[in-house]
């Protein structure tokens, strides 16, 4: 029903086009035809709108799966993702060693940066006096405003000697005993600690805003029950609040976790670029994201070497795809 | 009990060292790029294209001319087209899968890693369109962030449509308005602070992205041009600047300072990131007088 209506939409251009012309030459147009003829050019050109965008975003998703696919044809899906070997010359192509980089910075990052945006969140919003809050509230939604590529060179110039010199040291020399604490390379401070580091601070607030949201909207009643029945602050934001708005929580999460994933410049300055999949969490790496940005410069007119970097575009894509699915199905829209 | 007291203070302090924490970065990382960034940052450096200064790196006034180009451009393309499809999809739209199927779309765009746009601009818009858009380019880099800012504007603007209260729309079907007057002069009036917020974000976003600008504007070191010359190669037979030359932007000045750090010492990467920082805070505090105005009115 609704698609034979869009039909008649689109018949309809040409009568609408010669009617604008009409009405804007002709010589005696009735008021009330020309309110129904702007009706109906609104509704047009919302509608071609609409379609502009929808087939914006299906060219785009589609142009990149569709480039990737001579390396899937080649190499095998299942291969490409598992195997570690990366040689244009002998066109083998495995990107096991860039999906193991991103991962371990994406879980790094969020071990640091989730528990302190989460209790940043509940001061925010329920220990936090209104105006205290709303005077640090937009010191938070500042840190957006710093663009990743600033992250980066903060990181490099700045703390990268801090990391190298004094923290990856007593880091290492406190915890070295654990094999994932060993200092791999004490000559430099670049690696997956100084990157998820910069990556914890850009999606502080992302994670922050979004929780204080989903804490923000549990219905003081709730609150008010557990405080009455002797529960003291704390045991009510554990198992009242916390509870309730775990959902918006856990979109916040993976919103942040997306953020994390999809960063490139600052990741391409930070985390060494060496090909090997990080032994300890100051071990340098190689993420998906910086191979991208490595290669593609050299190799967008060679057509082996541009569908096995747009492969890895396109496992990165499909896997935000599917937290953007994840995402959607927590916050419950529609 | 004093046990149960003991936890509540303990992540009762756990909380306020969080929120300290945080804001102590803030600053910290503010202050070490302005202190970084003072060595250069002078009245000269700001006006001097890189060209006109002695030596590499010198001068950005090409970068910020490049960056107030690009973002605005981009939102110049984005806006018409991201409201309008705001509008039919909160007010024309009938079909309730194809609006979700729709609005899972706009999510994955917003999702999208910007390097998977930045190399989806250089291949479609640099290499294969390079006889209409000149290769990297102003107007390559412009479409390529058209389509990124493109779902910032669009959910805005349908946050913004979707508040306007159904009183006021049903109150004027009654006297008869049709639809579009409906919304010309109703709608969109009410949303107009809404959409014109979402608008001014996106400009900042436009302004501080790095990775898809260096895959499709790539960069230059002179000053955008106004003019139109014969150039063989491409449509029509002319270029026209600056549209279809290579644009300079102040991500890729700090950009460089990592990449070339020869030609552009780490001082001046932090004096193009403090300008662009301050450009960026300027269109957010745009932004939220906004929002503030619109609480007051």
């Amino acid at each position: 029903m609704n698609d034979k209506r869009r039909l008649l939409q689109i018949i309809n251009l040409a009568f609408i086009s010669s009617a604008v012309f009409a009405t804007f030459f002709g010589s005696n147009a009735q008021e009330s035809n020309k309110r129904a003829l702007y009706n109906r050019s609104a509704n047009l050109i919302f509608f071609v709108c609409t379609i502009v965008v929808a087939f914006i975003v299906i060219f785009f998703i589609g142009f990149i799966f569709y480039t990737a696919l001579p390396v899937f044809q080649s190499q095998g899906l299942i291969n490409f993702i598992i195997t570690d070997e990366w040689n244009y010359g002998k066109n083998i192509y495995g990107i096991r060693t860039f999906i193991a980089g991103t991962v371990i910075m994406t879980v790094v990052t969020l071990i640091m940066a989730v528990p302190i945006s989460i209790f940043t969140a509940i001061f925010l919003s329920e220990i936090a006096s209104p105006r205290l809050a709303s005077t640090i509230r937009p010191f938070i939604e500042l840190l957006v405003g710093i663009p990743s590529v600033v992250y980066g060179i903060f990181g490099l110039f700045v703390l990268e000697n801090i990391f190298q010199n004094h923290i990856e040291p007593v880091l290492a020399s406190l915890l070295g005993f654990i094999p994932i604490f060993v200092d791999v390379n004490p000559q430099s401070g670049l690696g997956v600690l100084l990157a998820s580091t910069v990556l914890a601070i850009m999606v502080f607030p992302t994670i922050t805003t979004i929780s204080e949201n989903a804490i923000r909207s549990v219905s003081v009643e709730n609150r008010h029950a557990s405080l009455s029945l002797g529960a003291n602050r704390w045991e009510t934001i554990r198992n009242v609040v916390l509870p309730a708005a775990s959902s918006g929580i856990m979109t916040a999460v993976v919103l942040g976790m997306m953020r994390a994933m999809g960063e490139t410049m600052a990741i391409v300055m930070l985390l060494g670029n060496s090909k090997t999949i990080p032994s300890s969490v100051m071990g340098p790496g190689y993420a998906m994201t910086s191979k991208i940005l490595n290669d593609i410069g050299h190799h967008f007119s060679e057509e082996g070497p541009r569908a096995a970097l747009f492969g890895i575009a396109a496992v990165l894509f499909a896997i935000e795809i599917g937290f953007v699915a994840v995402s959607r199905y927590l916050g419950g829209r529609k | 009990m004093n046990h149960r007291k003991a936890k509540e203070s303990f992540y009762i302090f756990l909380c306020y060292f969080s929120a300290v924490l945080a804001t102590l970065a803030l600053f910290g990382i503010l202050g070490k790029i302005a202190l970084e960034a003072l060595p250069s940052l002078n009245l000269e450096f700001l006006l001097t294209p890189e060209n006109e200064a002695e030596g590499f790196g010198g001068g950005i006034a090409n970068a910020i001319v490049g960056t107030i180009l690009l973002s605005l451009l981009s939102t110049i393309f984005a806006s018409p087209i991201a409201v309008g499809t705001a509008i039919y999809m909160q007010r024309y739209a009938k079909n309730a899968r194809l609006v979700k199927s729709f609005s899972f779309i706009i999510d994955v765009l917003s999702g999208t890693p910007s390097i998977v746009l930045g190399i989806f601009g250089l291949m479609f818009l640099v290499y294969y369109m390079r006889f209409i858009t000149g290769g990297f380019s102003l107007i390559s880099g412009a479409i390529a962030l058209t389509i990124l800012i493109l779902p910032v504007i669009e959910r805005s603007a349908e946050e913004a449509i979707k508040s306007v209260p159904a009183e006021l729309e049903d109150a004027s079907y009654a006297l008869g308005a049709t639809k579009w007057e409906t919304i010309s002069k109703i709608t969109l009036p009410n949303a107009t602070t809404g959409i014109v917020t979402g608008i001014v974000l996106s400009i900042g976003r436009a302004a501080e992205e790095s990775a898809v600008v260096v895959l499709t504007a790539g960069y230059s070191q002179f000053m955008p041009e106004f003019g139109v010359a014969a150039k063989e190669s491409m449509l029509f037979g002319i270029r026209i600047s600056p549209l279809q030359n290579l644009v300079a932007s102040l991500p890729i000045t700090v950009y460089h300072s990592f990449e070339f750090p020869s030609m552009v010492s780490p001082s001046e990467g932090f004096a193009a990131a403090f300008v662009l920082i301050v450009i960026v805070m300027v269109i957010n505090a745009i932004t939220r007088l906004i929002v503030w105005r619109r609480r007051i009115g």
